[in-house]
């Protein structure tokens, strides 16, 4: 009975000895025939790197050899971006992160100017469910009745934790003439104390609330497909207002990685579409597997940076 | 109540309890020595968890927090370097003690203190988790704002010599933890155009540096004298030095019932963290002492202060964890990750779907607590040994350690600059006796001063006439200033006694 278990541990013991050596010797035709690497750009323990774990561990089922996992956070994911600049482009080194860092966070701040062919994609697998969201038993129930809501109640508190939060709410503002007083949150903790705690009517979410079911809701889906967790919620576009923007998690590679490796990455990553332990992880934090092989990725990334290039600029909203 | 029974049965089975043992004593080790603590814990249990059984996975994580709040200590009493943080009050009494021959007194009771704190806050979040955790919801911006400002009032028991002096070091804390990107507009505040300084200042490497670092350079300097100290006093002979005397118990139970209180509150109140908790409880029982005056010269009080709260931060701040979802903590953050990847969602939700997993987690927090004071107990044996090793020894060690702290907060040589940076802030202020401790409380209160200060303006509108809908918010506010008011009487008080030096008849010195 500890048999099974004692192994385990020492896989994980060997997993934490290669994760700190950082091994860096064979090199061979078979790829992978080495530990990957993959950066992640937030600290241990948010849902980005809780998918990125799920994600190493089919990657490592399917290469058959370890995936280790290093966080370097700093600027979300701007820096573990330069990191994966920097190293060589052989397949040994992925980013996981969401593909917000190239086509939203160039637009924001002046320092980023990432394009999307400066970078290589093996694929995506998982949709950040972006909604606006309110307690359950707010009194609307749609982006309309809220905005109807919103001009007999002026000076009503919105939670934003980011530009990108806060570019939103003042773009509807300044359409519908409403009077808004933008709370700023620090992190997604701060955000849901907010939320539960009725210190906002309303809050841009990354789709955390959906573990909520009970107490919040959402009133408008913020990307431009309708939300596996909400079906119903009608998106930002159908209701009148283009802003509809998508980030999705995607294995980010260096430019010039050989497109056999992308192809392999690809492949493997599309098993955590049915695996099971993958399934539960997600699903516990209700985030939606959307796989995309490495094609579809790339033209993913090129569109969205298009599109919210266009919408950053009818907002009128300078990098800074 | 039959769910907690059950789950002690799960607990205490060898698999469980082995991985119970295996975290508290890594965090215990990883606390006590300087530069490594909890998050280098976490950071390498993390793969592990992901191999485990859900109930020893997040025993072992539980065990490296509480172990970690403990055996920070060690290092802060032995070395005066604080392992982390929230210890850093601890060394202000516990490093004189050890000097003067009584280091086992002092590591015992910090050890007593921690596990007490940390057993009865696991209690409080056994029984209240879920009311409470409703409770804190009522605590928003504003009103955290008003509990911050009182909270600041009690840092000036903590400057040290010269309140001017302490002042100024909070001053130069709030200074630097406004750089990076401000949280409203988003404009990058004093970043220099750096990204590594977007997030703003660790507190870990800015942390290592001020308080590890430019210790051991001080020491360095003073390598001579501090070894021919450490043949002469070695440890005393009398075996009360050795031991927490029953009269030292009487004094130190209100404090530790206090620390735990203070400590409690603070964890479930969100984002405050265990410094606060513990800067808190030294505060207050300096306030409380008939001889403020000789906190800092070895009080067995401050010590007990400092570590009950420090521990019992630790479980409270799971209670916003377990009942709504929301980490109070950088551990908490670590054990949803666990929890999730197990497939289980912490929050109200888990109650009623999983009561027989929370009650697991439940247990497994109590058998962390006593596994925490046999571990303890044997292990202060060992590391009470390290006073007996020449210094010429230990400051490479240490300086390697804090280096490997540093370096695994995030991965980069950027956090090694940034520790030495610290580094020599902190020998300036060591040599010309400014307060490291304001500073880290400024460091720590003010970003969150400023925040919840914003988030109040947007919430009332921009208009003191909305104030009165926040009644606790008034209820701090007006404490402050009757706090404030109060500390200038005894201060000038005090002055006028000492100036009518010979008076005949001399008042009750103060209340």
């Amino acid at each position: 009975m500890y048999a099974p278990k004692r192994r385990m541990f020492l896989r994980a013991v060997a997993v934490a000895l290669m994760a700190l050596a950082g091994l860096n010797t064979a090199h061979a035709e078979g790829y992978p025939d080495r530990p990957l690497t993959m950066l992640v750009g937030y600290k241990a323990g948010g849902q980005t790197d809780l998918v990125a774990r799920g994600v190493a561990k089919v990657l490592s089922g399917q290469l058959g050899v370890p995936v280790n996992v290093v966080n370097k956070p700093g600027g979300g994911g701007i820096l573990a971006a330069h990191e994966l600049q920097k190293a060589k482009p052989d397949g040994y080194t992925i980013l996981f992160h969401s593909n917000s860092v190239i086509n939203t966070e160039p637009f924001m701040m002046k320092r980023v100017n990432f394009k999307p062919d400066d970078f290589e994609y093996a694929g995506m697998i998982t949709a950040y469910q972006v909604s606006l969201a309110t307690q359950k038993d707010a009194p609307y129930e749609t982006l309309a009745e809220f905005v109807a809501w919103a001009k007999e109640n002026p000076g009503f508190s919105y939670g934003a934790l980011s530009p990108t939060a806060r570019m939103i709410m003042e773009v509807i503002a300044e359409q519908e003439g409403l009077d808004v007083n933008i709370v700023p949150l620090k992190g997604g903790g701060d955000m849901m104390n907010a939320l539960l705690g009725k210190q906002v009517a309303l809050v841009l979410s990354g789709g955390i609330h959906y573990k909520y079911p009970d107490e919040l809701k959402s009133i408008v889906a913020l990307t431009t497909f309708r939300q596996p967790s909400a079906p119903d919620v009608e998106t930002i576009n159908e209701a009148g207002y283009p802003l509809g923007m998508d980030s999705r998690t995607t294995l980010i590679l260096p430019k010039n990685t050989p497109r056999a490796a992308l192809e392999t990455l690809s492949t493997a990553l599309q098993a955590a579409e049915t695996d099971a332990d993958f399934a539960k992880v997600v699903s516990a934090a209700n985030i939606p597997i959307l796989y995309m092989d490495l094609d579809a990725a790339a033209d993913e990334v090129r569109e969205s940076y298009k599109q919210n290039q266009t919408i950053f600029e009818n907002a009128g909203i300078e990098p800074k | 109540m039959e769910h907690l029974l059950v789950g002690f049965q799960n607990v205490l089975t060898p698999v469980t309890l082995f991985w119970v043992t295996v975290g508290v004593t890594l965090g215990y080790v990883l606390g006590a020595l300087p530069g490594l603590g909890k998050a280098t814990g976490v950071a390498v249990a993390i793969p592990m968890t992901f191999y485990l059984q859900p109930v020893a996975a997040i025993a072992l994580l539980i065990g490296i927090a509480k172990g970690s709040a403990a055996g920070s200590a060690v290092s802060a009493i032995l070395l005066n370097t604080p392992g982390e943080p929230s210890s850093a009050p601890t060394a202000l009494d516990g490093y004189p003690l050890a000097r003067q021959g009584k280091a086992q007194k002092a590591l015992k009771m910090g050890l007593f203190a921690s596990v007490i704190g940390d057993f009865l806050s696991t209690l409080v979040l056994i029984a209240l988790a879920a009311p409470l955790a409703r409770y804190a919801l009522l605590i928003g911006p504003v009103e955290l704002c008003a509990i911050l400002l009182f909270s600041l009032t009690f840092i000036g028991g903590l400057a040290g010599r010269s309140m001017l002096k302490g002042l100024i070091a909070a001053a130069f804390g709030v200074f630097f933890a406004t750089i990076g990107i401000e949280t409203e507009t988003f404009i990058p505040r004093m970043t220099f155009g750096l990204l590594e300084l977007d997030d703003g200042i660790s507190l870990i490497p800015m942390a290592i540096g001020m308080l590890a670092i430019s210790e051991m350079v001080i020491q360095a300097g003073n390598a001579r004298k501090i070894d021919s100290e450490a043949e002469k006093i070695k440890e005393s002979a009398s075996p009360d030095d050795r031991r927490v005397t029953l009269a030292e118990w009487r004094r130190c139970l209100p404090v530790i019932g206090r620390g735990t209180l203070i400590g409690s509150v603070v964890g479930i109140l969100p984002g405050l963290g265990a410094s606060v908790g513990s800067f808190l409880s030294y505060g207050a029982t300096q306030r409380a002492s008939k001889a403020p005056e000789k906190f800092g010269t070895g009080m067995i009080e401050g010590v007990a202060a400092a570590e009950s709260a420090d521990n019992a931060v630790v479980p409270a701040s799971f209670v916003p964890l377990f009942a709504l979802g929301i980490p109070g903590s950088v551990v908490a953050a670590i054990l949803i990750s666990a929890l999730v990847l197990h497939g289980l969602t912490p929050g109200p939700m888990m109650f009623v779907e999983q009561p027989q997993m929370v009650a697991d987690l439940y247990a497994a927090m109590l058998c962390a607590s006593l596994i925490l004071l046999i571990v303890g107990y044997t292990g202060q044996r060992i590391f009470a040994q390290v006073i007996h090793v020449p210094i010429r020894l230990i400051i490479p060690a240490v300086l390697f350690l804090c280096c490997v702290g540093a370096y695994m907060d995030t991965n980069t040589l950027f956090s090694i600059y940034l520790m030495l940076g610290f580094a020599l802030l902190g020998f300036f202020a060591r040599k010309l006796d400014f307060s490291f401790v304001t500073f880290l409380i400024g460091f720590v209160i003010g970003p969150n001063l400023e925040l919840t200060f914003r988030q109040s303006l947007q919430i009332l509108d921009h208009d003191v006439m909305r104030l009165p809908a926040h009644p606790i918010a008034i209820l701090f506010a007006v404490l402050t200033i009757l706090t404030v008011v109060w500390i200038n009487r005894s201060n000038n008080r005090h002055a006028a006694q000492k100036t009518a030096l010979a008076g005949p008849t001399t008042k009750q010195s103060q209340i």
